[in-house]
């Protein structure tokens, strides 16, 4: 268990380095004053705004003040809205976590059964289906099948709602727009690394004992599958939780991703650190997970 | 006569590769008795191990028994329902094979994988199972058994690996055990071990085994009849005196004397030349001609037939006449 207590301490400096290059990207990227004031501001105002806002300040300093606040548990105040940055992250956070789970969910559940299937009868048809499913899938742009979705299901036949979030029907048509995409290349690496298991010796040992194919196949050889497809799914997981913002905007899903870009397009500094760090800790937390899992799924994995 | 445990007659497994047809086996034929040591030798690809995998119905695509029959307690595998091969396989039919490091699924317990079989075959429940299952570590010399039950393969030594292997084919009281070449990955004194112990195991049971290997010192060790196998077919047949003492084949002899022995002095040791060839690379006429030092014209153009030169002694070579055994009396040699 020391391995985790390391790995979670290690979490400070990761986060710290990032708050480093996020700070300096947004204080390249300009002065969000000249945003904040009206176009016939006089320069009076802006230098006034600026000294108010601590923005005259060399960047060392901005920096500095900015790490010491944040480790007293401040992580400043957006400049559009003059709320805690992070409360505003935090309001977003329950929809952004919940369309990542169902869509993470959905693409389980579509992957899962049609990666073994078309490993199982390699060659087969129903292995060409899945196949080329996969490859439409990839290449289908998130945005074009959400605008599809919502052009049949909502507007043609008012099955779901057309966007924003509430109730578990308005989830359903966001959720299938980014599991399939995460469907397709899941199916791809189930496939491939099912095919590898079944050619392994055990799998040879099972079948001469003589049992089902159902459990040569479930129980031998897809537990050996699992380590691959836990990485992929919190891989998957971090980048949903991240970058969202397409399928999000297409739905009007108040997720973070909408945050962010709003941010950034403000120079909203305070909230655009704010984003980035609880992106960063879900990315480091979903590893740190997966990580945790490979132990109990591979006994030959143990971390000293 | 009693009946033969397992016959296999005239056997075809063939290879549909997208290079052409593979006769992996071609016109095998054989009988192993109950309670006896079948060996059959011969080098990588001389079809040994698809015979194997043949009769425990393992064959996978692109392969398949395209011909004859494999009568195991008088009823054919060929063609039976995948439903009662089943049933037969690990129970009646067990099998170990030639790597202990990977025959064993890393990530179940050594116990799970033990129990699997035993709960299938035998009815037995999960503690019960259990019981059996110690039992059968306990019998295959393994220290500690209920605690290398609940063990993970890569906690065990290839040796220990390999102990397992014969614990869950034996758990059920196979009456055919067929080893792929068991000891061929294993230090040469666990090898001796392993040996000894599928002997005893055997004699307690009166288990018969399909014995592959490629190595004729573990032949005059455990087996009581030799089969010679040479690109798919049988090339000599004997009880294992005979054969060491008389081997008809030159490539039997060939085998013998490229082993070293002991209480000889050679210069040099000597080998048949040559490699076995490709799978599409094999002469017209005797499979063996390219090789052979006694190789004649007649050879070269027709595949030689089947030819019974002593009692149970058969060879499949031009040199020893043109007597056609009457194949359907071939079971019944021992």
């Amino acid at each position: 268990m020391n391995y985790f207590l390391k790995r979670i301490l290690e979490i400070i400096p990761v986060l710290l380095i990032i708050t480093f290059i996020v700070f300096t990207l947004v204080f390249i990227a300009g002065d969000p004053v000249a945003l904040l004031l009206p176009e016939d501001a006089t320069t009076e105002d802006i230098a006034a705004l600026q000294a108010a806002l601590g923005l005259d300040d060399p960047f060392y300093v901005q920096y500095g003040r900015y790490v010491m606040n944040m480790l007293q548990g401040d992580f400043g105040t957006s400049f559009r809205y003059g709320e805690d940055a992070m409360l505003l992250v935090f309001e977003r956070l329950p929809a952004t976590l919940e369309l990542a789970i169902a869509s993470i969910l959905v693409a389980i559940m579509i992957a899962i059964p049609l990666g073994i299937w078309s490993a199982t009868k390699k060659n087969s048809s129903i292995d060409l289906v899945a196949t080329g499913a996969a490859v439409l899938g990839k290449a289908m742009p998130n945005f074009w099948l959400g605008i599809m979705l919502i052009l049949i299901f909502s507007v043609t036949y008012s099955i779901f709602p057309v966007s924003g979030r509430g109730s578990f029907a308005h989830l359903i048509l966001p959720a299938i727009t980014l599991g399939t995409g995460i469907a397709a290349e899941m199916t791809r690496l189930i496939r491939s690394s099912m095919l590898e298991t079944l050619g392994q010796d055990y799998i040879r040992t099972a079948k001469s004992k003589g049992l089902r194919t159902g459990i040569v196949v479930y129980k031998h050889a897809f537990r050996n599958t699992l380590v691959p497809v836990v990485t992929i799914i919190a891989l998957q997981t971090s980048t949903l939780i991240g970058g969202t913002l397409i399928t999000e905007t297409v739905f009007a899903w108040p997720g973070i991703g909408q945050l962010l870009i709003q941010a950034v397009n403000n120079r909203d500094m305070a909230i655009v650190q704010a984003c980035v760090m609880v992106i960063a800790f879900f990315v480091i937390v979903m590893n740190l997970i997966a990580d945790f899992l490979y132990q109990l799924l591979d006994p030959r994995i143990r971390y000293k | 006569m009693e009946h033969a445990l397992l016959t296999v007659n005239r056997l075809k497994t063939y290879f549909y590769t997208e290079a052409g047809v593979v006769p992996a086996v071609d016109d095998v034929s054989f009988s192993i008795q109950k309670g006896e040591i079948v060996a059959i030798v011969g080098e990588s690809g001389s079809g040994k191990s698809v015979t194997s995998l043949s009769v425990m119905g393992l064959i996978e695509e692109p392969g398949k028994i395209v011909g004859g029959e494999i009568l195991f307690a008088g009823k054919d595998l060929v063609g039976m329902s995948m439903k009662k091969m089943r049933e037969l396989r690990g129970n009646q039919l067990a099998m170990i094979f030639q790597e202990p490091l990977t025959s064993l699924n890393p990530v179940f317990s050594i116990g799970n994988q033990l129990a699997e079989s035993i709960r299938l075959h035998q009815k037995k429940n999960k503690r019960e199972a259990r019981k059996i299952g110690i039992e059968m570590l306990k019998k295959v010399g393994i220290a500690r058994p209920d605690k290398v039950y609940d063990q993970h393969p890569h906690a065990l030594s290839g040796g220990m690996r390999q102990r397992v292997m014969i614990a869950m084919a034996l758990s059920c009281n196979p009456q055919l055990l067929i080893a792929d070449e068991p000891t061929t990955a294993l230090d040469v004194t666990i090898q001796a071990q392993i040996l000894r112990l599928m002997k005893d195991l055997i004699e307690e049971s009166g288990t018969s085994i399909l014995f592959i290997t490629h190595d004729l010192g573990v032949v005059a060790e455990m087996a009581d009849q030799v089969i010679v196998m040479y690109g798919g077919q049988v090339v000599e047949q004997a009880d294992v005196y005979t054969l060491f003492k008389e081997p008809k084949h030159p490539y039997t002899k060939g085998l013998i004397d490229s082993t070293p022995k002991i209480d000889e002095w050679k210069e040099e040791l000597v080998s048949i030349p040559g490699t076995v060839p490709g799978p599409f690379e094999f002469p017209e006429g005797c499979k063996f001609a390219d090789r052979c030092p006694f190789v004649m014209d007649k050879c070269k153009a027709e595949r030689p037939t089947v030819t019974k030169v002593g009692k149970g002694h058969e060879v499949r070579c031009w040199l020893h006449g043109e007597k056609v055994v009457d194949l359907n009396e071939r079971a019944s040699f021992t």
